[in-house]
């Protein structure tokens, strides 16, 4: 059964083609959010296997959803991983991913191999 | 004798050089009196019988004679604004001289009569006070460099303010083109309907990134201001792209409205945008403590006279009064200006930032830059929300460039005037 995949980012482009890269192989079924505010609305919607989350975002940022996302019972479960185009780790820190506890953390561009074998680290093949 | 000795000791007496020539037989000196000896150094019974070529250099003696002949050949007085002569130890004296053609009577003789006045003092204050003008242009040339150099630096501190956004803004092209190239190199089927998506996904990308990189290039161009007539709203466009990843940072809107054909104003591109940057980021600074951060960018035209009732323009000189201008608002929500930074805004180095965060030239730098546009910048508090608004006037026609330029002296030696006057009026 194919891995579900939330995928939170504004960028439609970037998330369009992380999807259809995704979706390739069969084993993943991602559904996008490009809007953040909605994004703990979708998880709780389409309860996913895991979280990709940007880290800045209009509206609301990675790290508040995260945030959101812990503070719900039903949701803190989900593994969350951060994906950023951030260069310096100054900004890393202010965009509160530490301080959110996601337990990981991919730099923008995505290097697609790494976030493959990532994914199925965090969430195994059934 | 007696009416003779009177005359000689007036002569004698006067503040001016008086000398008479024999034109008649050979341009000899026939009258030399105490100033000129004084001038000239050289005592009358030297000169008197002698003619310039004894008493002076050849090229001066063939200059006065110049002068001497076209005296008598116009029979009319001849004025010489200034000549020199160099006396015998050296000294340059500076000369303004009238020359008179005189037909003695009794004697029959046609005489020169020249009358000098010594202004060589004139001449080395007026040259003083040329030198001192072109130490003053020299300042001042220096100056505006100075301040181009100011301008330019600042713009590097916003430059560094904004490459990491920028960096960010160019990253996700960058990672959408990374994910495009992944899916097409695992091997297409000739029926996937990705394909076309992913290509214009990707074409898009490389002109966004195109876009960003090419706006910061052209942004950190250092040239000399040039203005083009540009659209307000294009700017405006640009700037937003440039500071789009601060704003997404601090979570601000943006609300532009702009007036439709709104006349073109006349830009320097690269530094006009310097201004907007500036004055967006420090809006999104002082809207630090807000949840709503909210800027609006407003712009519309108005003739003079409406800016003067509406806005009472800081510098009503700068306009003048029924020209048509552009008025480009930035306001935001934020916590407004304190009373007691009000007047020092725009002073070079005030800044209400914390060590390291601003240098304080930005405002004082764009003002400048306004300044040089033949505009007007002013901040001020809004008057019926929180929050303070940037003012920008702007002319909609290129005004005469003021130049400040250096008389220069105009060289009138060798170069006698000719006054028409009968010889009669001054021999009788």
């Amino acid at each position: 059964m194919a891995r579900k995949i939330l995928l939170v980012d504004d960028e439609a482009g970037f998330t369009e083609l992380l999807k259809m890269n995704l979706e390739r192989s069969g084993a993943f079924e991602v559904r996008i959010e490009n809007d953040s505010t909605k994004a703990v609305a979708a998880a709780r919607d389409f309860m996913p296997d895991a979280i990709l989350l940007d880290v800045v975002m209009p509206g609301m940022d990675g790290g508040d959803v995260q945030a959101q996302l812990q503070a719900s019972p039903q949701l803190s479960g989900i593994p969350v991983l951060m994906l950023t185009a951030l260069v310096d780790s100054t900004e890393l820190s202010e965009g509160a991913v530490a301080q959110a506890g996601s337990q990981m953390v991919l730099p923008k561009p995505v290097n697609l191999p790494l976030l493959l074998r990532v994914l199925d680290e965090i969430v195994p093949a059934a | 004798m007696e009416e003779h000795s009177i005359v000689e000791s007036v002569l004698d007496n006067l503040p001016v050089a008086v000398f008479a020539k024999d034109a008649t037989n050979d341009f000899r000196f026939v009258l030399w009196n105490k100033k000129q000896e004084e001038v000239t150094t050289i005592r009358a019974e030297k000169a008197l019988g002698k003619n310039d070529y004894h008493l002076f250099s050849q090229e001066s003696a063939d200059y006065f004679r110049s002068v001497d002949k076209a005296v008598i050949k116009r029979g009319s007085l001849m004025k010489v604004p200034e000549e020199i002569i160099e006396t015998k130890n050296g000294r340059e004296v500076h000369l303004r001289t009238v020359k008179i053609p005189v037909h003695d009577k009794e004697t029959g003789r046609l005489l020169v009569v020249g009358i000098s006045e010594d202004i060589t003092e004139q001449v080395k204050s007026r040259e003083q006070l040329e030198r001192l003008n072109r130490h003053l242009v020299e300042a001042n040339q220096e100056l505006q460099q100075t301040q181009m150099q100011l301008i330019q630096a600042e713009k590097l501190e916003s430059i560094g303010r904004l490459a990491a956004g920028v960096a960010h803004e160019v990253k996700n092209p960058l990672a959408l083109l990374l994910l495009g190239v992944d899916y097409l190199s695992q091997g297409i089927a000739p029926d996937d309907p990705n394909v076309e998506k992913i290509l214009q996904q990707m074409r898009d990308a490389v002109e966004r990134a195109d876009r960003i990189v090419r706006g910061l290039v052209d942004f950190s161009s250092q040239r000399s201001l040039s203005r083009e007539p540009t659209q307000l709203s294009r700017v405006v466009e640009e700037v937003l792209l440039l500071v789009k990843h601060e704003l997404t940072r601090s979570n601000t809107k943006v609300n532009v409205r702009m007036e439709k054909d709104l006349p073109h104003v006349f830009l320097d591109m690269s530094k006009f945008e310097q201004v907007l940057i500036n004055l967006i980021i420090n809006a999104v600074h002082a809207m630090s403590e807000v949840e709503t951060k909210l800027i609006k960018i407003r712009a519309r035209s108005e003739s003079l006279e409406e800016v003067v009732k509406n806005q009472g323009a800081r510098k009503r000189e700068v306009f003048r009064s029924g020209d048509r201008v552009v008025i480009l608002e930035i306001s935001d929500n934020g916590h407004g200006i304190a009373p007691a930074d009000a007047n020092r805004l725009f002073d070079p180095f005030f800044t209400t930032k914390a060590t390291g965060v601003g240098t304080g030239l930005g405002l004082s730098v764009a003002r400048r830059i306004v300044e040089l546009h033949g505009g007007e910048l002013t901040l001020e508090n809004r008057t019926k929300e929180p929050g303070a608004v940037a003012r920008l006037i702007l002319p909609t026609k290129l005004e005469t460039a003021k130049v400040h330029t250096v008389t220069g002296r105009v060289k009138t030696e060798g170069k006698p005037k000719e006054i028409d006057s009968p010889p009669s009026d001054l021999t009788s």
